[in-house]
């Protein structure tokens, strides 16, 4: 049987009845329509919490001293030596090196912040990292200490960038910053002082801090700065200039890291994980609630396959005169069991296509409402669905499975039957 | 052209029990013979016919038409036998709502693989029985003996060499059936081989030759 004759005999009873047609449609058209709509808002929420909300990279791992460390017996001492052992096992492309300012430190801002009068005093919280783990972000001079009297290059954190424009900088009626805003600025600060510590030993130190750059890798709550910047602060206040706070390791692949991970442990060291646990645990969440919606979809999709099986065994039973006509003058049981799922085919794939233009439709319109209506939050992107190309093709398929898989029960039927039987008389 | 021998075939009655309507039945039709085949209502001769056309496959004996042998044939075979061999005509016309009288014609080439100028052929048929200006019309819109003349187009339409009539006049007036009765024997005149059954005796008048169905024998 020629495809043109299926498609012409499909066709005229999909026009003979036109109600059955769309109400199959309709069934189909709902389910794939739930279907795309919420795996392109699991797929748009789980970019949003992976790229913007915990962007960690899969390939690093952070080391940091264990919380009670019995010398040098179990490890535990995080100097130079250990950060040597750390960059020599298997699968560590590199080890950046991490120390906190150990020595407190405010920013006393009084002047001009961006067309605006600014009188504010911040404690500052400073890390020391080799220039190696932010250097690909910074975009004014070289990441290293210049030396004392000098500005201290500087690097903020993205997500900082981001609270602040969306909750601090509203509330404060404080200008919006940008990354490229930002490069250049220059601030005060005091080492050696606090505004919540009681006292701080020795007197304090005046210097400036000037932002070369923004980047994921950088202190959520603080600045980092050169390591070598870190360990001269600290020396030359008196605190602990050898060991480290943390090291990040770079493995060359992140199906290394658990390899690392158990290495990391075995010598004694904690790997602070909490960051990647959270975006794991995150991402998990919106899988799981993606999922379920996902599932319910493919539900009321089962539902629309029932109710086409339904609509073509009424079909069939309807036609059985007219299916024995075409027995009669040529068909095949073959023949008319493709006929009855081609019928089943073209109601379930426009269908389909149906329901995913909606939701296509449906998830712009939802972007473009909460673009408009809904005001600024930390993190809130610019949209939150995702619809990769083969989502909605996706759609189609299995709107068209769905029916075929509806259609199986009727085509068989329709082949069985005895054009000998349904002739008669 | 037909031949069959040896052909039986039961049925099982609403109680179980098995009902013999044909009990080794033969027959032999000559290329070009125009033959009726009567008997009593439920006697067995749509059952025969039906045989004979490759519509019912369950049944014990021989059948041989236009060489090609019937009993034991695939599925697929007896379609393309039915598309090509033999054209039935029905009583009840059973002709597809929703077609054009011409794209009721030409159905029979949607399940065949045959030339694209079905449109031309299917309104050559119309003409054959004297129904090309009704061509677009649908069946609702045509009287009972139009509609068998476009059943009888269609069953002539890929031109078989046997036709196949199951109480052809049945639905019909008098003088409708009449009509009909006479394109058979005009039909029959141009080559046709007809096997009709009927109770009906103005057919069986019109036939060189008259078999009766009784007991399951024909005779």
């Amino acid at each position: 049987m020629k495809a043109s004759a299926v498609s012409a005999l499909v066709r005229l009873n999909l026009r003979r009845d036109r109600r059955g047609a769309l109400s199959s449609l309709f069934g189909i058209a709902v389910g794939v329509s739930s279907l795309v709509f919420f795996v392109a808002l699991g797929l748009g929420i789980s970019r949003v919490v992976r790229e913007k909300v915990f962007p960690v990279d899969t390939r690093l791992v952070e080391v940091v001293p264990p919380q009670v460390a019995l010398g040098g017996l179990l490890g535990g001492t995080l100097d130079q030596a250990a950060v040597d052992r750390l960059a020599a096992l298997p699968g560590v492309d590199r080890a950046h090196r991490k120390m906190n300012v150990r020595v407190p430190a405010v920013c006393r801002y009084r002047g001009d912040f961006f067309g605006q009068q600014l009188n504010m005093g911040l404690e500052v919280i400073a890390v020391g990292v080799d220039p190696s783990l932010v250097q690909a972000d910074v975009q004014l001079g070289k990441f290293e200490d210049p030396g004392a009297g000098q500005p201290i290059p500087a690097v903020a954190a993205t997500r900082l960038i981001e609270i602040y424009n969306k909750t601090f900088a509203p509330a404060r009626g404080l200008p919006q910053l940008s990354p490229a805003m930002l490069v250049g600025f220059s601030f005060p600060v005091e080492l050696n002082r606090s505004f919540v510590t009681a006292s701080a030993v020795g007197p304090s130190t005046p210097g400036t801090m000037q932002l070369v750059g923004v980047s994921e890798r950088g202190l959520l709550a603080g600045v980092t700065i050169p390591l070598e910047a870190a360990r001269r602060i600290n020396k030359d206040h008196g605190a602990d200039a050898a060991t480290f706070t943390g090291v990040t390791l770079e493995t060359s692949d992140p199906a290394q890291v658990p390899r690392v991970v158990a290495a990391v442990k075995e010598m004694g060291f904690r790997v602070d994980d909490a960051e990647r646990r959270l975006s794991e645990n995150a991402g998990a969440a919106v899988a799981i609630t993606t999922l379920a919606m996902a599932l319910l979809s493919a539900l009321i999709c089962l539902l629309a396959a029932l109710n086409i099986a339904h609509a073509l065994s009424a079909s069939v039973r309807a036609r059985s005169r007219e299916l024995g006509v075409m027995r009669a003058v040529g068909a095949s049981r073959a023949d008319v069991a493709r006929l009855v799922r081609a019928e089943a085919l073209v109601l379930g794939a426009s269908g389909g296509a149906l329901g995913a233009a909606l939701a296509v439709a449906a998830a712009f319109a939802v972007d473009l409402a909460v673009a408009r209506f809904v005001p600024d939050f930390p993190f809130k992107p610019d949209a939150f669905f995702r619809v990769p190309l083969w989502l909605p093709l996706a759609g189609v398929a299995l709107g068209a499975l769905a029916a075929v898989v509806g259609a199986v029960g009727p085509s068989r039927r329709a082949a069985r039957l005895e054009p000998a039987r349904v002739l008669a008389g | 052209m037909i031949e069959a021998s040896g052909l039986s075939k039961t049925f099982e009655d609403g109680e179980g029990k098995s009902l013999a309507v044909l009990s080794g039945a033969s027959l032999r039709v000559a290329r070009g013979e125009l033959v009726a085949v009567m008997g009593r209502s439920g006697s067995g001769k749509s059952t025969l016919l039906h045989i004979l056309g490759g519509l019912d496959t369950d049944y014990a004996g021989q059948v041989t038409v236009a060489g090609q042998r019937l009993d034991g044939a695939s599925d697929e075979a007896l379609a393309r036998f039915r598309n090509t061999t033999v054209g039935f005509v029905f009583q009840s016309f059973h002709l597809v709502s929703g077609l054009t009288a011409a794209e009721n014609v030409a159905l029979p080439e949607l399940f065949g693989a045959h030339a694209a100028d079905a449109p031309r052929r299917a309104l050559e048929a119309l003409e054959r029985v004297g129904l090309a200006a009704k061509a677009q019309r649908n069946p609702a819109q045509l009287s009972g003996g139009e509609r068998q003349r476009v059943a009888i187009a269609r069953a002539l339409f890929l031109k078989p060499p046997v036709l196949l009539c199951d109480e052809p006049t049945g639905n019909l007036d008098g003088a409708t059936g009449a009509e009909i009765i006479e394109l058979f024997q005009r039909l029959n005149r141009e080559g046709l081989t007809i096997l009709a059954v009927t109770h009906e005796d103005r057919v069986s008048a019109a036939a060189q030759r008259v078999l009766r169905l009784d007991q399951g024998q024909l005779v």
